[in-house]
């Protein structure tokens, strides 16, 4: 008995200073936080950010860390919670990681409602976080100041190039329909104009609801008209309900526009070659041969998780984390420094390079892929582009 | 029982208006989000508790008060901009009352889901018309005066909701719950008496609506008319038990404190415990923690 327990003592020692050792050993880490719409109308999302993240993590910490100024390295740590896609519990969440958690740095969350809603707590916190998954005209109305919007998928952006992309390829024609949600919204606002100065006709021009579950009477519709171009201003979800009703009912129309939705690996699983020729938003593509970073984070990102990923808010996720990383480098984890080197600095991303003029990056075009041959390529503007427009040859 | 709730109440109370002199942003969270939910429990109780009409668009007047009071913001001074959403939810329920009120039972609860999403869904339309894609709202005041604030309307919401229960307004809504028809046959006022509660649970919740919007900064129709408001409503007042006044505060107390100590580790077995305490406290406790309270002590 005696022995036993003079064993079991030796076992504890050993594994106290096992621990102690241990502890000493590694770096004290360095701690990001974030929240994430795990649960609630987002969902389906998330993974196409919270994925990035923890590939980043994993790269970062696989090259010992993340570099302060003057090379010390430490390892990165998550800390994260589920807002349920309510911009109400961003808030509270990220108040909460301030002030509570003390994280050293933020990530941003999925979507505009809750970048916007997390503007002014950054400020009041003066707490700089580079933002992803937003994309509104409103990101204008923010103050520059502790936060940074890489997109430049901005709808009044957006609704000019499109018109030009499409006179550009002969396009004389369109019908419009939209979800009623703001960024198709949005988007419609500024592309009729636009479609109207360029002497471009729009044949109908129609809004459905967010939950919508049957498409087939503005798709009839849009079939008897056969205009020269469909812009479906789709969020994911509907997006699939809008390529698959079309096919059914074969859409003639050779310009197939579905503006959130298609760059989604699933989207192609789903369709295989109905796909084709599909255009959407996004202004990165693992086509883009001069971006090398792209081509590496899109292997690293299939490798990790078996599927592609998405080529913008996939993108826009890793994007932010790059900024990050490099601003962190070079300024460290003060709150002002860091602020500053966001602000002021030029970022070598898989997008290219980036820099921030006030909130928004000033240097990353507003950009259209299309599906071919089950990749995505970029199409518009010339500047960019990986392979040049096709008209879409049927489903 | 009278005396410790009022204790209780009073401690409860004052809590709430000290902790913002703390400065502490996670606490002043969280108690913002339980005042929200007493003030809209009690507002609640003052029509279904009472009457036995349950409303399921609750969100309805949370909503059209945000709306009126983001619209309003930056224009006149905060504390009219509040009073106007409230008495846009307040002039809102009285026109509809008349006609939603002659509808009974199931159908009460259909109409008034449905009524929420059309309000929704017209709002949704408004905005996208007036090529407003979600407003960003500006000039809010400070986190410390919306807590304030917000207790307030918890404090008055109770108040208001003792005041019904306790007059001959409540007296006659007790008579029309337990026999609508008998009620009238013997001189009770009731489209008269249902008009003033269905008002009255209203007003509040437009202030509420107004207040939370603020604190998020940022409105857009399909958040302001979430439907998840209305049924976390008809849950809290439920588990605390629709007997009391007691009931919705005990109901919100539990409710927020227990997805608190759950959210930040287990979102989605949130939602399971949720949908697991609701039918529990049908099944097991129909009086709610507050008839808990009661047995507790003894009493009841």
């Amino acid at each position: 008995m005696k022995t036993t327990r003079r064993l079991a003592c030796a076992a504890l020692g050993a594994a106290a200073a096992l621990s102690v050792a241990g502890a000493a050993w590694a770096a004290d880490p360095i701690r990001i936080g974030y929240s994430m719409a795990r649960t609630g109308i987002f969902a389906a999302a998330a993974p196409s950010q919270e994925n990035p993240y923890e590939l980043w993590k994993e790269q970062v910490n696989a090259a010992g860390g993340l570099e302060l100024p003057g090379g010390e390295k430490r390892p990165v740590e998550f800390v994260s919670y589920d807002d349920q896609s309510n911009p109400a519990n961003t808030v509270r969440i990220y108040e909460k990681l301030i002030t509570q958690d003390k994280v050293d740095l933020l990530a941003a969350p999925w979507g505009t409602p809750m970048h916007l809603a997390l503007a002014p707590v950054l400020q009041r916190y003066k707490f700089p976080m580079v933002g992803n998954t937003a994309a509104s005209v409103q990101l204008r109305k923010v103050a520059p100041g502790y936060i940074w919007f890489p997109t430049s998928a901005i709808p009044d952006a957006m609704g000019p190039a499109l018109a030009e992309m499409m006179a550009a390829n002969g396009i004389t024609s369109a019908a419009i329909i939209a979800n009623e949600l703001p960024y198709a919204q949005e988007f419609r606002s500024f592309l009729l104009p636009a479609l109207k100065e360029k002497g471009i006709e729009v044949v109908m021009d129609e809004s459905y609801p967010p939950d919508i579950k049957d498409m087939t009477s503005s798709l009839v519709q849009i079939r008897d008209k056969a205009p020269d171009a469909v812009i479906a201003m789709t969020y994911p979800s509907d997006a699939f309900l809008f390529a698959g009703q079309a096919k059914e009912l074969g859409l003639k129309s050779p310009f197939v526009l579905s503006l959130i939705g298609p760059t989604i690996d699933a989207y192609r699983k789903v369709f295989g070659s109905a796909a084709d020729g599909i255009i959407a938003s996004a202004h990165w593509s693992p086509e883009a041969t001069e971006w090398t970073r792209g081509k590496a984070f899109f292997d690293a990102y299939v490798a990790k998780f078996g599927e592609e990923p998405d080529a913008l808010d996939s993108a826009l996720s890793y994007m932010s984390l790059e900024i990050l990383q490099q601003a962190v480098a070079k300024a460290g984890l003060d709150h002002e420094a860091l602020r500053e080197a966001i602000a002021t600095g030029t970022f070598d991303t898989i997008n290219g390079e980036v820099k921030f003029d006030g909130v928004q990056n000033d240097v990353t075009p507003t950009g259209f892929v299309q599906i071919q041959d089950g990749k995505i390529e970029l199409v518009w503007p010339e500047s960019i582009k990986t392979s040049d427009y096709q008209p879409k040859q049927g489903w | 029982m009278k005396a410790l709730d009022i204790i209780f109440g009073l401690a409860l109370a004052i809590g709430g208006l000290l902790v913002p002199l703390s400065g502490d942003a996670y606490l002043m969270g969280l108690v913002f989000q339980l005042a929200m939910w007493i003030a809209l429990a009690q507002s609640w109780s003052m029509l279904s508790s009472t009457t036995g009409y349950l409303s399921l668009g609750h969100a309805v007047f949370y909503g059209i008060g945000a709306y009126v009071c983001v619209l309003l913001t930056g224009v006149v001074p905060f504390g009219v901009a509040l009073a106007a959403g409230a008495a846009a939810s307040a002039v809102f329920a009285g026109l509809i009352g008349l006609p939603v009120l002659r509808v009974q039972g199931p159908y009460f609860v259909i109409l008034t889901y449905g009524l929420a999403e059309l309000v929704r869904n017209v709002v949704m339309r408004i905005e996208s018309a007036l090529g407003s894609f979600g407003r960003m709202i500006f000039m809010v005041p400070s986190f410390e005066v919306l807590v304030w604030c917000m207790v307030a309307l918890g404090i008055l919401a109770t108040l208001g909701a003792a005041a019904v229960r306790h007059s001959a307004l409540g007296a006659g809504l007790a008579a029309i719950r337990e026999n609508e028809v008998a009620a009238e046959t013997v001189g009770v006022p009731v489209a008269r008496l249902k008009l003033l509660a269905f008002v009255a649970s209203a007003t509040i919740p437009g202030a509420v609506g107004g207040l939370a919007l603020l604190r998020t900064g940022y409105f857009e129709p399909a958040q302001a008319f979430d439907p998840v408001i209305s049924f976390t409503i008809v849950t809290m007042a439920l588990v605390g038990g629709t007997e009391t006044v007691r009931g919705p505060v005990l109901g919100a107390l539990g409710f927020t404190l227990l997805s608190e100590a759950l959210w930040s580790s287990l979102p989605q077995l949130y939602m399971i415990v949720l949908g697991l305490t609701l039918i529990a406290f049908i099944l097991f406790v129909p009086r709610g923690l507050s008839g808990l309270a009661d047995r507790a002590l003894g009493r009841g």
